[in-house]
C-alpha cells in the first residue's frame, strides 16, 4: 500500500533551513500503513532534504560549509539567458548545493511510527529562495 | 526606498484565472516553465529585496497578435488591491483606430501613471508620424512613456524597431516628454549613454542580465561598457532600478548593484529618486 501526502512551505530568503520533522511524523502516524518505510522527497532542483541535529549552530555550520564549497561568484556555465525558460538562470549555487544535500531521506516505519534517532531532525533546505516549495511524503508498506 | 520600474505581472495569481489567456501570455511574452503565484510570494520576494514599490507593465498587441500580455484593467485591479506596493502603467497598440480613446480611458478612469510601448513587439518605429498624437496625449496628461529598447527576447520582436537611435527625434521634438528606454537599450549601451548625455528627458533602467551572472553583468555594464565614474559624473539623474521580473530576479540585480562603487547621490537616484521624477510624483 502507498500513502502519498504533500507538505508546502514558503521560504523568505535565498537560503534557509526549515524543519519538517513534526509534519513527517504526523503524516506517518495518521497513515493507515503501520509497517514499512517513509520517503521524504523534494519536488525541486534547488532545494535539499537533509537529516541532521536540529540546532541553529549546526545549521550555520552546514550553510557556511556549503557556501565555502560552492561560492556565489565562480565561473558557472549556467549563468545566461535560457530560451527554454525565457528567463535567466543564475542559480548554479542552488543546483550544486542541492546535489550535495540530496533530494530525499528514508526512515523505517514500525507500528505506525517513524523509527529514528533522538537527534535526527528532517529539514527542507531552501537554496534559491524566496519561493513556495513542495515536499512529497510517501509512506509505503502494509 | 527602492522602486522597481520594470515588472511584468504575467503570473500574478489574481489575473491568471483564464487558462487560455495565460497560455497566450506565456507564448507571446516568451516565458515558460513558470506558474501563477500569489501576492504573499510576490511580497516576500519584494520584502527580501527591500523593494517598496514596483511598476507593472502591460502590453496591448491587438493588431499584431490579437490579444494582450496583461490588460490595462488587470493592472488597475492589482493596483486597487495593493495601492502601497504597485504603480500601474497602461499600454496601447498604437495602430488601433481607437488608440487615443484607450489612452484617455487609461489615464482618466483607470488612473494609470504612465504608458508602456514595445516598438519591437508592436512593430513600429518610434519616430513615425502616426505616433505623434500618442506622445502629445501623454504630454497633455503629464504621463511618462517607458519603451522597450534594445534586444527583445520575445518571439516576433524585431530589434531594429527598438534601436536607441530611433528614439532621438522624439527626445528632441518633445523635451517635456519623459521617456525611458528600458534595459539600457542593451547591447547598444554607448548609444543609450549618448542620448542621456544629450537629452535630460531620456531615462533608462538597470534590467540587463542576458549573459553572465548578475554580478558579472552589472559590473560589466557599470565599469566596462560605461566608465566607472559615468554615473557619478553625468548619468545620476537618469538611470532607474528595473528588474524585468519574472525574467530576472530583483534581489539578485540589487545584490550586484550594491557591489558597484558609486557616490550616495547616484545610488539614491538609481534606487528611487529618478523613478519619482520620471513618474512626475516629486521633483527630487
Amino acid at each position: 500500500m502507498v500513502d502519498l501526502q504533500e507538505i508546502y512551505w514558503s521560504s523568505e530568503k535565498p537560503e534557509q533551513f526549515h524543519m519538517i520533522t513534526r509534519q513527517v511524523h504526523e503524516i506517518v502516524e495518521k497513515s493507515p500503513i503501520k509497517q514499512g518505510i517513509v520517503l521524504v522527497v523534494t519536488a525541486h532542483t534547488t532545494t535539499g532534504i537533509i537529516v541532521n541535529e536540529g540546532l541553529p549552530c549546526v545549521e550555520t555550520d552546514i550553510g557556511e560549509t556549503l557556501t565555502r564549497l560552492v561560492p556565489l561568484e565562480a565561473d558557472y556555465a549556467h549563468a545566461h539567458f535560457l530560451p527554454s525558460y525565457g528567463a535567466t538562470g543564475n542559480n548554479s549555487t542552488g543546483h550544486i548545493k542541492s546535489l550535495l544535500c540530496g533530494n530525499h531521506c528514508v526512515f523505517p516505519v514500525v507500528d505506525g511510527k517513524v523509527v529514528c534517532g533522538s537527534a535526527q531532525d528532517i529539514y527542507i533546505v531552501e537554496l534559491d529562495g524566496p519561493q513556495t516549495r513542495k515536499v512529497y511524503v510517501e509512506v509505503m508498506g502494509e | 526606498m527602492i522602486i522597481d520600474m520594470h515588472i511584468h505581472p504575467v503570473f500574478y495569481e489574481s489575473i491568471c484565472q483564464d487558462e487560455k489567456e495565460l497560455e497566450f501570455r506565456k507564448n507571446t511574452f516568451g516565458v515558460f516553465k513558470q506558474s501563477p503565484y500569489d501576492f504573499d510570494e510576490v511580497f516576500r520576494e519584494m520584502d527580501y529585496a527591500g523593494v517598496d514599490r514596483a511598476a507593472m507593465l502591460p502590453l496591448d498587441l491587438t493588431t499584431t497578435e490579437g490579444g494582450f500580455v496583461v490588460t490595462n484593467e488587470q493592472v488597475q485591479s492589482i493596483v486597487e488591491a495593493h495601492p502601497q506596493r504597485f504603480i500601474g502603467f497602461a499600454s496601447v497598440d498604437p495602430r488601433r483606430e481607437d488608440a487615443l480613446e484607450v489612452l484617455e480611458d487609461a489615464f482618466g478612469r483607470l488612473q494609470l501613471k504612465g504608458l508602456k510601448l514595445n516598438p519591437a513587439k508592436q512593430h513600429f518605429f518610434p519616430d513615425e508620424d502616426f505616433m505623434k498624437p500618442i506622445y502629445e496625449k501623454c504630454i497633455a496628461h503629464n504621463k511618462p512613456i517607458l519603451f522597450h529598447a534594445g534586444l527583445s527576447w520575445e518571439p516576433n520582436a524585431v530589434t531594429e524597431y527598438a534601436h536607441p537611435l530611433k528614439f532621438e527625434r522624439i527626445a528632441m521634438q518633445y523635451p517635456q516628454l519623459r521617456i525611458c528606454l528600458a534595459h539600457f537599450a542593451w547591447p547598444f549601451v554607448r548609444e543609450m549613454v549618448m542620448l542621456m548625455i544629450k537629452y535630460p528627458n531620456v531615462y533608462t533602467d538597470t534590467s540587463v542580465l542576458y549573459l553572465d551572472s548578475p554580478e558579472e553583468s552589472i559590473r560589466r555594464l557599470f565599469t566596462v561598457d560605461m566608465g566607472p565614474l559615468w554615473m557619478d559624473r553625468a548619468l545620476y539623474r537618469q538611470v532607474m532600478f528595473g528588474s524585468n521580473g519574472p525574467r530576472f530576479r530583483q534581489f539578485k540585480l540589487l545584490r550586484a548593484l550594491e557591489k558597484i562603487p558609486m557616490r550616495e547621490y547616484a545610488r539614491e537616484g538609481i534606487y528611487y529618486k529618478n523613478a519619482l521624477r520620471f513618474l512626475g510624483e516629486e521633483d527630487v
